[in-house]
């Protein structure tokens, strides 16, 4: 479980450039949910999830985060065992790729958490399996002359192969086309399978309405509240305040709503706007 | 790595930071000759006066002015011991001895001015960057380097890969940032004592460093070049220079310092007391 408190960051502290991009955040994610993170440009999202794997250090008298019982605003924590626990994959992650080739870059972590040889090849294996690449195929292969989605895939299973309980994604489909998207959130489903707690940041609303069960929504360092997707984007009043959009599929149900067609505007997957028409169909 | 500073810029509203970078840095060179000049306690104390001045008027924060000096001031003290210890005068008897050490009083005397001499090169230029943009010193420097121009000497493409280098700086400084980052996340260590370590754990971060570089050296040609980019001629700027009067005004004061300077030196005609009366 992860527990934020009161946590406040400010940027350049005591600067003329100082920047306060959060203030005062509370959250709570528990086991096995896959929480959303929404909120325009600048709102404190990459902040705030920088804290959880203390990439980001927790400033003096700025509030708590806690992982599983491990406090993270005290100065010295054990940083290798946190980061095996907590993994993240940044927006952009094939941007680290460096080793020669798949096999080993993927190796990167596990090797860095001091696991003997076979263990590491071991680990390296099963994560690139699971983003769904053949390993036979490409473990001996350069990553720098790979695909864009296969080295997002690669990047995915370096975090993936430290075998972490946590797993944060900063965008992971941006600048993919749809169906390279929807590669990947399939994949992050298949991973969440072995790595139960997934916390994402998207923009994409289709996604957060589709796969998540929490969804946070954040908005000048602030966070305005921790919604599950009906709640949210059900309330017209919400989306409003919190200036996000709507997922297409709600925006449809809603226009049909308007239009003066029976069915209800919180709809958020395609197939419960499918059987909401045969319904409203069946009704007429 | 976030407090890297090198163009350090601080914001203000003062003469100093709108006035004419050309004229800033044609003063600059003038004062940096000035400094040499100095001889006496007297001329340095004189020159330092102004260089407080200018301080004063940049309405920067004179404990950031001293931090830029922070760098310098461990080489400062290492040549004044030095200086001090070594400095031998056969005229006088030593004030003390030690083995090969001598002190002599010209000798303390000699490495204080030392001192100065190199604390008031750095103070000037530390305030120059404090005072202008990296960008406003780069036009600066190709609207003075125009002479070269008629020697075909490329100036403008000069002053482009210096503007470009320097506006990259803060975009590279980022960028590795969220590399080490992302490669902390997967559990790299970056702080060992080992230097040969050091330099085996930082391959993860350079290396994509390098890729990403020539990533954005090409998106960049192919914007420029999509913009229609063809080098310096025909070309106009979105910021004009503009001199003022007040600049012509800073660097006749300045001219008229040198001249005081001058006098104090050399005693021209015996009138080395009109520094003086210019105080």
């Amino acid at each position: 479980m992860i527990s934020v408190r009161k946590l406040s960051y400010i940027y350049s502290p005591k600067t003329p450039f100082a920047k306060q991009a959060l203030s005062e955040v509370d959250m709570e994610i528990e086991d096995g949910d896959f929480f959303g993170i929404i909120g325009s440009t600048g709102a404190g999202k990459s902040t705030l999830i920088g804290h959880i794997n203390a990439l980001t250090r927790v400033q003096k008298n700025s509030g708590t985060v806690i992982v599983d019982d491990v406090d993270l605003s005290v100065k010295k924590i054990d940083f290798k065992k946190l980061r095996a626990k907590v993994g993240m994959v940044f927006q952009y992650p094939e941007h680290q790729l460096f080793d020669d080739t798949v096999l080993k870059d993927v190796m990167f972590g596990p090797k860095n958490l001091g696991l003997n040889a076979d263990e590491q090849k071991d680990r390296a294996k099963k994560a690139i399996e699971l983003v769904g690449l053949n390993f036979d195929e490409f473990a001996e292969r350069s990553p720098f002359e790979l695909s864009g989605g296969q080295k997002r895939r690669v990047a995915l299973a370096g975090v993936i192969a430290m075998q972490p309980s946590v797993l944060i994604l900063d965008e992971p489909t941006a600048g993919l086309d749809p169906v390279g998207k929807r590669d990947i959130m399939e994949l992050v489903l298949r991973i969440k399978e072995v790595c139960p707690t997934v916390v994402m940041i998207s923009h994409n609303m289709d996604e957060i309405a589709c796969y998540c069960n929490k969804i946070a929504v954040m908005s000048k360092g602030k966070c305005v509240g921790v919604f599950s997707p009906r709640e949210l984007f059900g309330c017209k009043e919400l989306i409003e305040k919190s200036g996000v959009g709507l997922p297409l599929v709600t925006q449809a149900a809603a226009m049909l709503n308007a239009a003066g067609v029976d069915i209800d505007p919180a709809i958020l997957t395609e197939n419960e706007l499918v059987d909401a028409l045969v319904k409203a169909a069946g009704n007429a | 790595m976030r407090d890297v500073t090198i163009g350090q810029y601080y914001p203000a509203n003062s003469i100093v930071h709108r006035a004419d970078p050309r004229f800033k840095l044609v003063i600059m060179l003038l004062y940096m000759v000035m400094v040499f000049f100095c001889e006496s306690f007297f001329s340095f104390g004189f020159l330092s006066l102004f260089v407080v001045i200018t301080i004063i008027i940049s309405r920067v924060p004179p404990l950031k002015v001293l931090k830029g000096l922070r760098m310098i001031l461990i080489v400062v003290l290492i040549t004044t011991v030095l200086m001090t210890v070594f400095y031998s005068d056969a005229d006088s008897e030593p004030l003390a001895e030690w083995g090969i050490f001598h002190i002599y009083l010209s000798g303390i005397y000699a490495s204080i001015k030392l001192a100065w001499r190199l604390l008031l090169l750095v103070l000037m230029p530390t305030v120059l960057t404090l005072t202008s943009t990296p960008t406003e010193l780069c036009d600066g420097l190709e609207s003075l380097m125009f002479p070269l121009k008629k020697m075909h000497f490329p100036v403008h493409e000069l002053a482009l890969i210096m503007s470009m280098a320097l506006r990259l700086i803060p975009t590279l400084i980022e960028e590795t940032d969220k590399i080490m980052n992302a490669q902390k996340a997967r559990g790299a260590q970056f702080e060992s004592r080992n230097p040969f370590k050091k330099i085996k754990a930082m391959l993860p971060v350079l290396i994509p460093l390098f890729v990403s570089s020539f990533r954005r050296a090409d998106d960049l040609a192919d914007a420029m070049d999509s913009r229609c980019y063809r080098g310096a001629k025909g070309r106009t700027r979105m910021k004009q220079l503009h001199c003022h009067v007040g600049d012509f005004i800073a660097l006749f004061a300045w001219c008229a310092i040198f001249v005081c300077l001058l006098f104090l030196k050399y005693n021209w005609f015996g009138w080395g007391f009109i520094a003086l009366l210019g105080l």
